[in-house]
């Protein structure tokens, strides 16, 4: 168990790797950018998971989606009234919203009604309702729109009004009035606000009815209880906790990952047989040089331990090479191309920024599975060449 | 099944593990049989190169499992947020039955596997190679929980059902559980905790006496009971809480993951009291460096674990 660090042969390691520089720079680069590839995938992952729980956060405890044949539908406004009947509800605020398709830049915008008398169900949303005055907006038949929908729209020469086409097949014409930065950028960058009547306009939609319904508990811990008395009161509606969605981004993310890492062990295999097979054949020059070593009087353990260290230095210098290059590749670059894997529908959705996430953990795992597989890949290869005799080699 | 990345960077390792040990026992087998340290046949020359390898095979998968096995448990803890019920570890680790003996496997290979270190280490440092046929017959005999190890973490992870609604640790360690871990709690907890100190206290004698099997006894017997007393006392003023006895929850945040050093402190006391002292059985030879190692850390873990309670008592002037 007394293995020092031998700092001789530490040195003698480093200059044994860069008296073979060509071969072993062949190996770094592939490595590290094996590495890069990997925690390019788990940080666009892990990044874009804690974007979304930020979201989950600040959502209400219940979403209540009412259900026809299966499928999602309207709910009537006079149910909202009934929940608050229910113990432990603090509030229950029927919602109208849905995606609007815009053909032209084929994105989707999730177009929001509001109203000025009623509280919004998450508290970014309220501060931008507080900021403007909803009934100068039903007037003027006005809209608020995010950064990336105001990107869009100018892209396509709409600079200061918006054509709907509503579920009539009529033009609606909604001026901007106004462009909102919300520090959640993953859902306000397409979102559009607009008074309540708009939205039942473009959508269709009845005026009794809403799309869902919101609720607020005050006791984190009544949910489930809240929940099971919901589902009594009314058998067609379906209601998700925050819980539920949390879990489901988890699961989500993980099977993502865990989808590309599955593909990665391929990668790994075949690194593992390049590498072994790299290592395994010795010039003549490299078994001279053994032969050397053990005349000098360098035992087998010797020869393996420098191996090693050989081994560990280039797989170490590889990961942070790669780690480095993904944290710049992710967190600099916004990670172009890649990030398309994880955000299938990226071209309806408008762009927006991946937040910063690194840990200790996530650390961790890449060393572990990178780091394990090239030291393993060399250990035959270098206890082979440790039993080289040197008088056969020398002779 | 669920596969996670910190899943599938396990099974990988385990993957790696499994291929070596098959290449390490194939060996040793080998060895075992045919050593023969006068031969001078090309036979006896081939088997002392394996042997190197064989050392070199175990080293690394050794050195990975010490992190490993605390990856696994911080898995566990991950794992908790999405499989209903769970709130830490022990929900996970117990979702599946066999989920505590793969914990237990783990541990013990843990001291097999250092334990075979030790022993070639002495053995290398012998110019006669004196412990060869014994190192390899221990190998042979270590190679089965490690194959039971591995076999079952593959299944532990193939059955991990997430919409499996599992037991949390308030449930799992109390009075009410159906397992046997109740029973503990039946016990008067001044009496677990009174041979904890009694076992602590052995320990020191058998330093002072230089007693080799009392010390060894009396660190067998100490993992035990600072394992029972960590649960059943200890582990209540951390929390603070009279009902929370998890031995999981302590490796949370929450408690600044104070597990981590209780942990680590009692398994590198025991295993230096324990390997150490069967070490000096085998060779005949001193080690009292292991042992001042050993007493050291059982007496970091004991000052530290009973440093909790003082300290309630002195802040609030209550028992808990």
């Amino acid at each position: 168990m007394k293995s020092k660090m031998n700092f001789l042969l530490l040195e003698y390691a480093i200059n044994a790797i860069l008296r073979r520089g060509k071969k072993n720079i062949f190996i770094l680069l592939i490595f590290s950018m094996l590495v890069f590839l990997l925690s390019s995938v788990l940080f666009i992952s892990d990044s874009i998971k804690l974007e979304l729980n930020s979201v989950v956060k600040s959502l209400p405890e219940i979403t209540l989606q009412r259900f026809v044949a299966g499928k999602q539908s309207d709910v009537s406004l006079s149910r909202a009234e009934e929940l608050l009947s229910i113990e432990g509800v603090k509030s229950a605020i029927p919602r109208i919203w849905g995606y609007y398709y815009f053909k032209v830049a084929g994105v989707n915008f999730s177009v929001v009604g509001i109203d000025a008398f009623e509280d919004q169900y998450k508290e970014s949303l309220q501060k931008i309702v507080d900021s403007v005055d909803v009934g100068v907006l039903e007037k003027n038949s006005g809209m608020i729109v995010g950064e990336g929908v105001k990107k869009v729209l100018e892209e396509n020469y709409y600079k200061d009004f918006f054509n709907f086409v509503t579920a009539e097949g009529k033009w609606k014409k909604v001026t901007i009035a106004g462009v909102f930065s919300s520090d959640i950028s993953l859902e306000a960058n397409d979102m559009i606000l607009l008074p309540k009547n708009t939205a039942y306009e473009i959508f269709g939609m009845d005026k009794k009815m809403a799309t869902d319904i919101v609720v607020k508990v005050s006791n984190p811990k009544e949910i489930p209880m809240i929940v099971s008395k919901i589902n009594l009161l009314f058998p067609d509606m379906r209601a998700i906790t925050k819980d539920d969605i949390r879990v489901s981004y988890q699961n989500i993310f993980d099977y993502k990952s865990g989808f590309f890492l599955s593909l990665f062990l391929i990668c790994a295999f075949t690194f593992f047989i390049i590498i072994y097979d790299k290592t395994s054949g010795l010039s003549s020059q490299e078994k001279k040089e053994i032969g050397i070593l053990k005349a000098v009087g360098w035992s087998m353990d010797d020869i393996i331990k420098e191996k090693f260290y050989e081994s560990f230095i280039i797989s170490f210098c590889a990961f942070i090479m790669g780690l480095c290059a993904a944290l710049f590749f992710v967190y600099f670059l916004q990670a172009p191309l890649l990030r398309d894997i994880f955000m299938g529908y990226s071209k309806l959705k408008p762009d927006f920024i991946l937040p910063f996430s690194f840990n200790v953990e996530m650390l961790c795992l890449l060393f572990l599975l990178s780091v394990p597989i090239y030291i393993a890949a060399t250990l035959i290869p270098s206890w082979k060449a440790s039993t080289l005799d040197a008088d056969e080699v020398m002779r | 099944m669920t596969l996670t990345p910190e899943i599938i960077a396990i099974l990988m390792l385990d993957a790696l593990f499994l291929f070596f040990a098959l290449i390490a026992f194939v060996l040793s087998l080998r060895i075992l049989f045919k050593w023969d340290i006068r031969s001078t046949q090309p036979l006896q020359y081939a088997l002392e190169k394996q042997s190197y390898l064989v050392s070199v095979i175990i080293k690394y998968i050794f050195v990975l499992k010490l992190p490993l096995f605390l990856f696994y448990i911080f898995t566990c803890n991950k794992l908790s947020n999405i499989i209903t019920g769970a709130m830490c570890a022990s929900g996970v680790v117990n979702s599946v039955d066999f989920g505590l003996y793969l914990m237990v496997f783990k541990i013990i290979n843990l001291y097999l596997f250092g334990f075979w270190l030790l022993l070639n280490n002495a053995d290398m440092k012998d110019e006669l190679s004196p412990f060869v046929r014994m190192k390899f017959l221990f190998f042979v005999i270590a190679f089965i929980p490690l194959l039971l190890e591995i076999i079952l973490e593959i299944s532990f992870f193939a059955s991990l059902n997430i919409s499996k609604i599992v037991s949390c640790c308030g449930t799992l360690f109390s009075l009410t559980s159906a397992s046997y871990l109740s029973l503990l709690f039946k016990v008067d907890s001044s009496l677990l905790v009174g041979l904890f100190y009694f076992f602590g206290l052995m320990v020191l004698l058998g330093y002072i006496l230089k007693n080799i099997p009392v010390f060894i006894f009396a660190n067998l017997m100490y993992v035990l009971f600072s394992l029972i007393a960590l649960i059943v006392f200890f582990s209540t003023y951390v929390y603070e809480l009279p009902t929370h006895h998890c031995p999981f929850c302590l490796l949370q945040q929450e408690y600044y993951g104070v597990g981590y050093l209780l942990y680590i402190s009692l398994f590198v006391g025991t295993f230096y009291g324990f390997c150490g002292g069967i070490l000096e059985m085998v060779t005949h030879k001193g080690h009292t460096k292991f042992f001042k190692i050993s007493l050291f850390f059982n007496a970091f873990y004991l000052g530290l674990v009973s440093l909790y309670p003082v300290a309630y008592y002195l802040k609030n002037g209550v028992w808990l």
